[in-house]
């Protein structure tokens, strides 16, 4: 069991997705990097950031942390929500498109490309389900 | 009615407010009166057997519900009879905004004040539960049966119960209405015809404010009054961090931008409207209704968009033969009767339905082979159900014989002898109704109102009657108003339902902006009831869809939810391309993201 957003739960995710994702079929061969703000993470309510980075459907980064250099990367996507939200997406309870439709989270970049990598990302989000996580 | 189904349905315990709920209804028999109206129901039996139900309750057996730190926190906020954690009150919000079945935890408050809702707001946040407000719940109603439902609705949390924000200014100097989330469209024209003004509203029972940013009003006068932010000067709300905010601030980011695009879609509001000031139009004397009838839908679009393009018309729109019998008719069963006569005998399948000056309707008679007016359609309202009775009868085969029925029905010799054996009247419609409620009914039907078309269309008192057999589905949206790309849309609802056998309907196409847009309502009609049945009207939306984003210039109205309180401008312009093959595969997978695979749904 890993603590959500710890820098163990990332290297276990990225080790997951790397292993048990093909990178044509599932991940669909894209390119695109993608910056969570996570919101008010207990104990102490602060932002956490968790960045993804894919080269031809190979996952290259997965960093989490409270360091800005992690903010600072310059990612396609900025998707912002509170801890409760990513948790449900993280865990499977809700893609992230879903969440986005119900103004549960915002999101800047191009909408457009995006709407191409919605299946990718959902594909990736049911892959780190799989982790034995501590929320 | 939501209340008895879901006791009767081992959906929900009795509480200790059950008692009370029972308790506060006399059984006055008010509720039938307006209820059968619409829906041909008889919500007083429902009320009997709840009545008849808590006489059979052990009063030790009902259950306490225990107050939690929320409901205690909404109390602080709205008092305590305002809030509640109560299941047999969120029982009856069941299917008008939260899902059936939903397991999660659900708080219903009542707010009076735009501070109070600001509060709930950030208690909420504080307690990391969603908010979902609620207006009269007509377009939640709707989806909840639907695989949208999920999108449109919280798994749990705070519903907002806007009722209780009633108020309503009129500035007749200034030509504007400020109101409350609370006021209904019926409350507010109401309010604005004492001035002799008329508000661009949607149907009678809807929430202005709720409808103005959910759908942005949807009307047949939106080729004169507009859509979206042309309907209003100013709107308060309040964000999702509790912040009460206006439009009209001069440093807030610009609410009027919008996305446009598949990822735009989003049927929750990211704002809560507390106060709207709309604009109101003064009602000219001379305003007539005139119908043009046709047979074919590509001569009435020819007609009503000639008339839109020049202005001609204050309220104009292509009304469908189901609309025009389901809305007239007192009961549904007199409403396909009337349906089926007005299709085999009549041809008559469509109206361009216009409310105009008296010069524009000197034009429309010099443009139209065949019209007809107030005098006509009060006579179809007060007599269709004689009509009703005389299907298949020699009078109406003659009819049918003519070589123009329409010209010979509306505008020919033998229009007098149709009013005439229609023998309308007040006294000769109700019969149709229950015994008991005749001599309201007769009294109702003998008001002017309410076979004054201009009236109707004001009001909009009829348009719900559309759902006395089955439940419906709205489809269509906005698209530009060429002829073409109309048929093409039309033709790209009726084949989901054909292929997913669901009764298809076109419903209403109105205009904006003089003629260059068009917003058409087309809908699918099914049993709520049956699973199957849901099952092809999920298959059949997806399909709709997918058909209607291929088409150049569509936005399905679900992509236009949620942005009421943006300028058409950025959502209507530029006439999205309709998507390609490639992208149609994403849309596809977008979907399956979403809702899952087909099995799911």
């Amino acid at each position: 069991m890993v603590k959500y957003l710890s820098k163990e739960w990332a290297e276990q995710a990225k080790k997951k997705v790397l292993e048990d994702l093909d990178r044509t079929k599932d991940l669909k061969n894209m390119n695109a990097s993608l910056l969570n703000v996570v919101q008010n993470v207990p104990p102490d309510q602060k932002t956490v950031y968790f960045y993804i980075k894919f080269t031809d459907g190979k996952l290259e980064e997965l960093l989490t942390g409270s360091d800005e250099s992690i903010k600072e990367k310059n990612a396609e996507f900025t998707v912002t929500g509170d801890y409760t939200t990513f948790v449900q997406i993280s865990s499977g309870q809700m893609s992230s498109a879903m969440a986005l439709l119900k103004n549960r989270v915002k999101m800047s970049g191009n909408k457009m490309k995006a709407f191409t990598i919605t299946k990718p990302i959902d594909t990736f989000n049911m892959c780190i389900k799989k982790i034995e996580t501590e929320y | 009615m939501e209340l008895a189904r879901a006791l009767a349905e081992n959906e929900v315990e009795p509480t200790e407010t059950l008692i009370d709920v029972v308790n506060s209804c006399n059984l006055c028999g008010i509720c039938d009166r307006q209820c059968y109206f619409i829906t041909q129901r008889r919500p007083t039996q429902a009320q009997q057997a709840l009545k008849d139900h808590v006489k059979t309750i052990k009063p030790n057996t009902l259950k306490h519900v225990p107050e939690d730190e929320i409901v205690k926190d909404l109390h602080v906020i709205v008092g305590n009879d305002w809030a509640t954690n109560d299941p047999i009150i969120i029982a009856s919000y069941i299917r008008s905004i939260i899902k059936q079945k939903s397991s999660g935890k659900f708080y219903i408050v009542m707010p009076k004040s735009t501070e109070e809702i600001a509060a709930i707001v950030m208690l909420a946040n504080k307690h990391k539960i969603p908010y979902l407000p609620r207006g009269n719940g007509t377009f939640f109603g709707v989806a909840l049966q639907t695989l949208l439902a999920e999108t449109c609705s919280i798994e749990q949390g705070i519903i907002i119960d806007l009722w209780r924000m009633k108020d309503i200014h009129i500035d007749a100097e200034s030509f504007i209405a400020t109101i409350g989330p609370g006021v209904t469209s019926f409350e507010l024209q109401k309010a604005a015809h004492a001035h002799k003004l008329r508000a661009n509203v949607a149907e009678a029972e809807s929430h202005v404010c709720a409808n103005a940013q959910n759908l942005g009003i949807v009307t047949t006068w939106s080729n004169t009054y507009g859509w979206g932010t042309d309907n209003f000067i100013d709107a308060e709300f309040i964000d999702s961090t509790g912040t009460i905010m206006h439009l009209s601030d001069k440093d807030i980011p610009n609410p009027y931008a919008s996305e446009q695009g598949l990822l735009s879609l989003s049927l929750i509001p990211s704002v809560i409207v507390t106060q709207l000031t709309l604009k109101l139009h003064q009602i000219l004397d001379d305003e007539e209704a005139i119908f043009i009838p046709f047979t074919n839908l590509s001569d009435a679009l020819d007609m009503a968009h000639n008339l839109a393009k020049r202005n001609i018309g204050i309220s104009l729109a292509v009304l469908s033969r189901k609309y025009l019998t389901e809305f007239i008719s007192p009961t549904h069963e007199i409403a396909e009767d009337f349906n089926y006569i007005a299709e085999k005998y009549l041809k008559l399948n469509y109206i361009v339905d216009v409310i105009c000056d008296k010069y524009h309707k000197k034009i429309i008679e010099e443009l139209a082979e065949v019209t007809f007016g107030h005098s006509m359609i009060k006579s179809l309202i007060l007599g269709s159900s004689k009509l009703a009775s005389m299907k298949d009868s020699s009078l109406l085969k003659m009819i049918a014989e003519e070589e123009n029925p329409l010209k010979a029905v509306f505008g020919g010799p033998m229009r007098n002898h149709f009013e005439k054996g229609l023998a309308a009247s007040p006294h000769e419609l109700v019969k149709v109704f229950d015994e008991d409620l005749r001599d309201f009914f007769e009294k109702l039907y003998s008001k002017p109102e309410l076979t004054d078309p201009v009236w109707l269309h004001s009001f909009r008192i009829l348009p719900c009657r559309m759902e006395r057999k089955h439940m419906w589905m709205y489809r269509g949206g906005y698209m530009p108003g060429d002829k073409e790309t109309i048929l093409k849309v039309v033709d790209a609802l009726e084949k989901p339902a054909e292929k997913y056998h669901i009764e298809g309907a076109f419903g209403f196409l109105s205009y904006l902006e003089r003629g260059k847009l068009a917003h058409l309502e087309y809908d699918y009609y099914y049993d709520h009831a049956d699973p199957d049945a849901r099952k092809r009207l999920n298959k059949a939306i997806v399909e709709s869809w997918r058909r209607q984003f291929a088409i150049k210039g569509v936005t399905p109205l679900e992509f236009i939810c949620s942005k009421g309180l943006h300028r058409k401008e950025h959502i209507l312009y530029p006439v999205p391309k309709g998507l390609s093959e490639e992208d149609l595969g994403h849309f596809e997978e977008l979907i399956e993201t979403l809702f899952g695979g087909e099995d799911a749904w």
